[in-house]
């Protein structure tokens, strides 16, 4: 009976966090230019538009892919040796790295992208992808951060006194028992960063300076004519990628942990 | 000839490895040292360029001066902070136009963030007594439900609320629309805000806003409460439960203690998110109820492009999540000492 409660609330809340998107899915099929639920004169015709037709969807499709995957491996890049460095050695410094790495993520988006739509007002550069590719590298650098973290923190110890007794130097030891065993972590990092990238507003908003749209700042400035169902298809490819990435990161890597379960729990 | 050649050019190379090997410990500590100090160095830099530079820049842009007619300079004006708390015609006469504005970003972020928790909090819970594989797929629902962008979901909930196809137009076909006439309900929701004199609405309303705000996020409250939940020690709910608590007393007495200090910090970083919602605002808040973000964003890109005041409502809002953001650090260090 509690149990039965319990499951109860669980499918009563994922109902209500999945009610708007499946309906901005299915909106996705309407026949007419108008977004109306249940769907009218349902079609496919709509994805033909967005993935084919319409050069605007694709073009800002494309853009959003080179901001996600280069601002995630960017965010990778400076945030490993942080991490690393932070983790063999904790020293002040590399604290104080930590901590401005993060501080973007903690602050509210809005006033991160007005200062950083300052900076690229100043040095030059606004409305240019790179920088763009650059503000979301300093956003969302906090992910990897995290991941990377929690995935030293879990090698095992034993491994690098090992190592070490047989005469492994540091780069080896790098090399050969910490990058191989922190890639599953780094790489949820990476999709972490990719996925959030693709979703983010607000800064990519500020930052390019109407120069260029990803398919997230093209669906808003068609809002203001309105929702049209050729959007909705947006928001399902894009949904799709997250499933298919978190799945990934689920199936290949520990997501309970990385979110921060107890790992010595592994079967209850 | 050849063969002693060889071989002595092999026992040089022998000598000159060995020799190599000898040097190597200082030699090798000195390169490693450059390469790592080269690293950290570019890596800070960059941080201080693109990470620390864009909100020292916000804070010094907002004491500059506004030149009427063009652009702004550089100056030391603390004038635009006046404005944001008292209004521009200060000291002759107050307006609150944007304290209500920033009394509103806070209502919603409180609201919206609390709600989010009331909610998160028996569902993580729940969650986290489920076995492993069963949590790993309930957390890709969540996470992917989190990636979506506040545009899409303004967008499913603009859908869902609009008095064409949303709720209104299913109260009228269900006949809802109809008996909240008769009994006199609909009156009282038209003093609310929330129905013209034909049907219900709720675009625009504060209902709206808020439960969006709480909606957006709530996956956030999940992941952010599910290492606290999932870490909690199983043997002492099982104590209590041997010595007969039921489930309510377990909570208050057991569960609730525990987790205080996290739901805390969870709560704080919620709202510090919610101080900066943009788009559910835009599109479900009417102008008057309008918050912080929406004119920080007129006032640097869209219709009034005042740059300096702009700047200085983000400071004001940067601030506020600044003060609550060190309460939730203090709150975690706190919580870290109990727990030694």
């Amino acid at each position: 009976m509690k149990a039965a409660l319990k499951h109860g609330f669980m499918l009563i809340c994922a109902a209500y966090i999945s009610l708007p998107i499946v309906i901005v899915c299915l909106s996705a099929l309407n026949g007419g230019r108008s977004m109306l639920f249940p769907p009218k004169d349902p079609t496919f015709a709509r994805f033909w538009e967005f993935f084919v037709s319409e050069p605007v969807w694709l073009r800002s499709m494309e853009n959003s892919i080179i901001v996600a995957l280069a601002s995630a491996t960017l965010a990778v890049l400076i945030t490993w040796p942080i991490a690393y460095d932070q983790w063999k050695r904790n020293t002040a410094f590399s604290r104080a790295l930590t901590g401005l790495a993060g501080l973007p993520f903690a602050l509210p988006p809005i006033v991160f992208g007005v200062g950083l739509s300052f900076l690229w007002t100043f040095v030059g550069g606004l409305g240019n992808i790179f920088t763009g590719i650059l503000s979301h590298t300093a956003l969302l650098a906090a992910l990897p951060l995290v991941t990377i973290s929690i995935g030293l923190q879990s090698i095992d110890r034993y491994h690098l006194d090992a190592a070490q007794t047989m005469g492994a130097d540091e780069p080896t030891i790098l090399r050969t028992i910490i990058l191989p065993q922190t890639l599953s972590y780094t790489l949820s990092g990476f999709f972490f960063v990719v996925v959030l990238s693709f979703h983010e507003f607000i800064v990519i908003f500020f930052v390019s300076a109407s120069a260029y749209s990803t398919v997230t700042l093209q669906i808003f400035n068609s809002l203001r004519n309105g929702f049209t169902p050729t959007m909705a298809v947006g928001a399902i490819t894009f949904l799709l990628v997250s499933i298919a990435v978190f799945s990934a990161v689920a199936r290949y890597g520990d997501l309970p942990r990385l979110l921060g379960a107890d790992p010595a729990r592994k079967d209850n | 000839m050849s063969d002693l050649a060889t071989a002595s050019y092999l026992a040089q190379a022998d000598n000159g490895s060995r020799l190599n090997k000898t040097l190597r410990p200082p030699f090798d500590a000195v390169r490693r040292f450059g390469a790592r100090s080269i690293i950290m160095t570019t890596i800070a830099a960059v941080l201080l360029f693109v990470f620390l530079s864009p909100i020292l820049l916000v804070v010094a842009v907002s004491f500059g001066e506004k030149i009427e007619g063009a652009s702004w300079v550089w100056a030391f004006d603390p004038s635009n902070y006046a404005r944001v708390f008292v209004g521009i015609g200060w000291p002759d006469e107050i307006t609150l136009l944007y304290a209500y504005k920033l009394g509103y970003t806070l209502a919603y972020a409180v609201l919206g963030s609390l709600i989010a928790i009331a909610f998160a909090f028996p569902f993580t819970y729940f969650l986290s007594q489920c076995s492993r594989p069963v949590q790993a797929a309930w957390l890709v629902f969540i996470l992917a439900s989190l990636s979506m962008s506040e545009v899409f979901i303004v967008m499913g909930w603009d859908i869902m609320l609009s008095n064409r196809s949303g709720l209104p137009a299913l109260f009228k076909a269900t006949g809802v629309t109809e008996w909240l006439k008769e009994t006199g309900w609909l009156a009282v929701l038209k003093d609310w805000g929330l129905a013209n004199p034909r049907n219900v609405k709720f675009k625009t309303s504060q209902l709206a806003t808020v439960l969006t705000m709480a909606y957006l996020v709530w996956p956030y409250a999940v992941i952010l409460l599910y290492a606290p939940l999932s870490r909690i020690d199983r043997s002492m709910i099982e104590a209590a439960r041997t010595m007969g608590a039921g489930s309510f007393t377990v909570m208050r007495t057991v569960i609730v203690p525990v987790v205080r200090i996290p739901v805390m910090g969870t709560l704080l970083l919620l709202f510090v998110y919610l101080l900066g919602a943009y788009v559910t605002v835009t599109y479900f808040a009417e102008p008057a109820h309008q918050t912080l973000p929406v004119s920080i964003y007129e006032a640097i890109r869209g219709a009034t492009l005042n740059a300096p005041f702009g700047a200085a409502q983000a400071v004001v809002l940067l601030t506020t999540a600044g003060v609550f953001i060190f309460a939730s650090l203090w709150l975690s260090r706190l919580a870290e000492n109990r727990g030694r």
